[in-house]
């Protein structure tokens, strides 16, 4: 379990002026699930393009089951599934010469990828769909055909871009138990997304960066153990005096209140009983609130904290 | 092979508008064939001409007569306007004006401006008359040179040119090996040719060779080069398959299988299809959308026709058109077959000469769009996806 898979040392990308990657380093142990995480531009495509030696780069150095990447490595390229960002399937063919397609570039023997296509459309649970030109297929669908196409040669090491923009709940949930039964069967996965909710739900070690630096790296537990925060209690009370705020200022363990005249958000550091400390100070002086709750960091905050922004965007 | 099957698919996927184009080549072309044998030979051996006698001599009638053994002479009001339309409706081939003192300068050493002439410009009419004249009057004054009275000269003239004239158009018979129809057919099959193969080859290429579509082949075991290899073959068997197939639909027109110089409308139509295989790889390489592909197959398949005298004989183009239609290709695969159809004298040379600018054009193409692909792999490959993310936001 400890074999190192993929190992990025100082990778430096440029763009003419802008630096996509920055003294990138990461190293990927076997059977994990390693997340990317980061917000639109941080650079995430632009690292697994260089890993798959799509791109040139500065300065750097990629190894791949032990071996240096290069354009010519096809004995490291047989084992490695690719899922792009964007859709990467032919409009003219149907669901499963697709997969057949991608399949054949690795496998040439027909009866085995026969084997390996009706697998690949088994795991997506295309089988209704196989006849379906692309065109025809839902968002979510055609997701999971990319996903397929990239997966049907049964790679060791799969690496996933952002695999679930634009999907539907449904299809998203379905993505990412396949995901984590990939790995179960074996495989090694790379996982980028700026979702930091999938990010947790599934990676077993995650990478966050942000404008092609990594800017911390471990379990979603080691992140959250990185930041001050350890909770968050949000109390829905109007109207309460500068008084108050100022008694909730000085709790054990609180370092911050924000109030905006209906919501009053308390982060605390460490300690027990944060949220009975906290709502005795409104029984005391009888004060009514609203709907009470409290919440553990999450990975927002982590970035939230190291970057001083927030991962991503409120509409999005 | 699996790019090769993929390629087909695609292909096969793309086809389908050109079909049409081809299905209404068909219907056109064929039923012509039946129209094809009588014309041709009558239009060799004679030609209807129009004679105004402004000299009114013994020599000018005896020229006269001369011509008329040869050709039909017709009679038209002698007015400038009356003589356009006929040349133009080609009631006429040639309208020759025998200049007042031909008579006498044939007998001194002038021989400027004997005659004036009207005609169609470089047409085979045109050149077969003035060959004969000149011919003719070199014999007069020859034989008068030589002692004998002019009315002699000229009858002893006549009778020598005149078996000369025999050789000349004994010698372009070949074109009866190659009818009017055949001619047309020849011409349109440029325009069906251009639009067939950049329609087809064109979408496939470009799909085939997005920069995802290449990145998700670079991450699996293909090498590029095989990739590129087996596109280059797919093409190639496309374009084959093609061209063979319109040479079928040739000789299905033709009446029977080609012969004599026919052969060469055969090469010049392979020549032309390798030229516009080349400009649709030229188009690719630039990454067009498909729509500005559609715009340019009517733009260079209407535009170059009709410049280059594919729906109109080039004899019928006017002199700024033709001189513009020399930098295209479609103007020297016409010219060619105009050559094959007798409406320019045969020559051997000359033909090679037209094939060779052909092979040129396809040259050049080729390598201008390989230098485009290499300037847009090297610099604008990796600058193109930013502009289009900032042109999206
Ligand atoms: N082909 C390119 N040319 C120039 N800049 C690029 C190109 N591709 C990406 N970039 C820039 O590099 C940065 C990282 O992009 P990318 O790796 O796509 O980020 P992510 O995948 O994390 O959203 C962005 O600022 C992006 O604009
Ligand atoms: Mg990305």
């Amino acid at each position: 379990m400890e074999n190192t898979v993929v190992k990025i040392e100082n990778l430096v990308k440029r763009y003419g002026e802008l630096v996509a990657l920055d003294h990138f380093s990461l190293e990927i142990k076997e059977g994990e699930i390693f997340g990317l995480l980061g917000p639109n531009g941080s650079g995430k495509t632009t690292t697994i393009n260089c890993l798959l030696s799509l791109l040139s780069f500065d300065k750097g150095n990629i190894e791949i089951f032990g071996k240096k990447m290069t354009p010519v490595s096809y004995d490291i390229k047989k084992d490695i599934g690719i899922i792009m960002q964007n859709v990467v399937v032919s409009d003219e063919l149907t669901v499963r010469e697709n997969i057949d397609y991608f399949c054949g570039l690795y496998i040439k023997d027909k009866d085995e990828r026969r084997k390996c296509v009706d697998d690949a459309i088994k795991f997506v649970g295309l089988e209704d769909f196989v006849k379906f030109y692309p065109k025809k297929l839902s968002g979510g669908l055609l997701r999971r055909l990319n996903i397929a196409c990239g997966i049907a040669h049964k790679p060791k090491l799969i690496i996933l871009d952002e695999p679930t923009v634009a999907v539907d709940p449904q299809s998203r949930n379905r993505i990412l138990e396949g995901i984590q039964e990939l790995n179960r069967n074996g495989a090694t996965i790379i996982y980028t997304s700026h979702y930091m909710e999938e990010v947790e739900q599934i990676c077993t070690r995650i990478a966050i960066m942000d404008k092609g630096r990594k800017i911390a790296e471990g379990t979603k537990d080691e992140l959250k153990r990185m930041i001050k925060n350890t909770e968050t209690i949000t109390i829905e009370a109007l109207g309460l005096e500068d008084g108050v705020v100022a008694e909730m200022r000085s709790l054990p363990h609180v370092y911050e209140v924000r109030y905006d005249g209906k919501l009053l958000i308390i982060l605390c550091s460490g300690g027990k009983h944060n949220l009975i400390r906290a709502l005795d100070v409104l029984q005391k002086r009888e004060l009514g609130f609203g709907r009470v709750y409290t919440e553990l960091p999450t990975l927002n905050e982590v970035f939230l904290e190291i970057t001083g922004k927030a991962l991503r965007d409120k509409e999005e | 092979m699996q790019v090769f099957k993929l390629f087909m698919k695609v292909l096969k996927k793309n086809i389908f508008t050109s079909m049409i184009y081809i299905i209404v080549f068909i219907a056109i072309s064929i039923p012509m064939a039946k129209s094809a044998s009588t014309e041709k030979t009558f239009k060799d051996t004679s030609l209807k001409i129009v004679v105004f006698d402004e000299d009114g001599t013994d020599a000018s009638r005896a020229l006269a007569g001369f011509i008329g053994k040869k050709h039909k002479l017709k009679t038209l009001e002698n007015d400038k306007d009356t003589i356009m339309q006929a040349l133009y409706f080609q009631s006429v081939d040639y309208v020759l004006t025998i200049n007042e003192g031909y008579g006498e300068k044939l007998l001194s050493d002038d021989t400027s401006a004997l005659f004036s002439t009207y005609h169609m410009h470089d047409s085979y009419a045109t050149v077969m008359v003035s060959q004969l004249l000149d011919t003719y009057v070199s014999a007069v004054r020859a034989y008068s040179a030589g002692g004998a009275e002019l009315t002699d000269a000229c009858e002893m003239a006549s009778d020598a040119v005149l078996q000369q004239a025999e050789v000349t158009i004994a010698r372009s018979k070949g074109s009866e090996n190659f009818s009017e129809s055949t001619a047309a057919h020849f011409r349109y099959l440029s325009y069906i040719l251009v639009s067939v193969i950049i329609n087809a080859l064109c979408p496939v290429l470009l799909k085939l060779n997005k920069k995802e579509f290449r990145f998700r082949t670079n991450c699996s075991c293909i090498k590029p080069t095989s990739y590129t290899v087996q596109l280059f073959t797919g093409s190639a068997v496309f374009i084959g398959a093609l061209w063979l197939a319109l040479m079928v639909v040739s000789v299905v027109q033709n009446g029977g299988m080609f012969s004599g110089i026919a052969w060469y409308a055969v090469l010049n139509t392979f020549i032309y299809t390798i030229i516009c295989t080349a400009i649709s790889l030229l188009i690719c390489s630039f990454d067009p959308s498909d729509n500005v592909v559609n715009l340019l197959t009517q733009i260079i398949g209407l535009g170059s026709s009709f410049l280059c005298g594919v729906f109109i004989p080039q004899s019928m183009l006017g002199s700024g058109v033709l001189a513009a239609a020399k930098f295209l290709p479609a103007y020297w695969y016409v010219k060619v077959v105009e050559m094959l159809s007798g409406a320019e004298v045969f020559d051997g040379s000359k033909l090679a000469v037209y094939l060779l600018i052909e092979a040129g054009f396809a040259a050049a193409l080729l390598m201008m769009s390989l230098v485009v692909n290499r300037i847009r792999y090297t610099s604008a490959a990796i600058k193109l996806p930013t502009l289009r993310k900032e042109a999206q936001q």
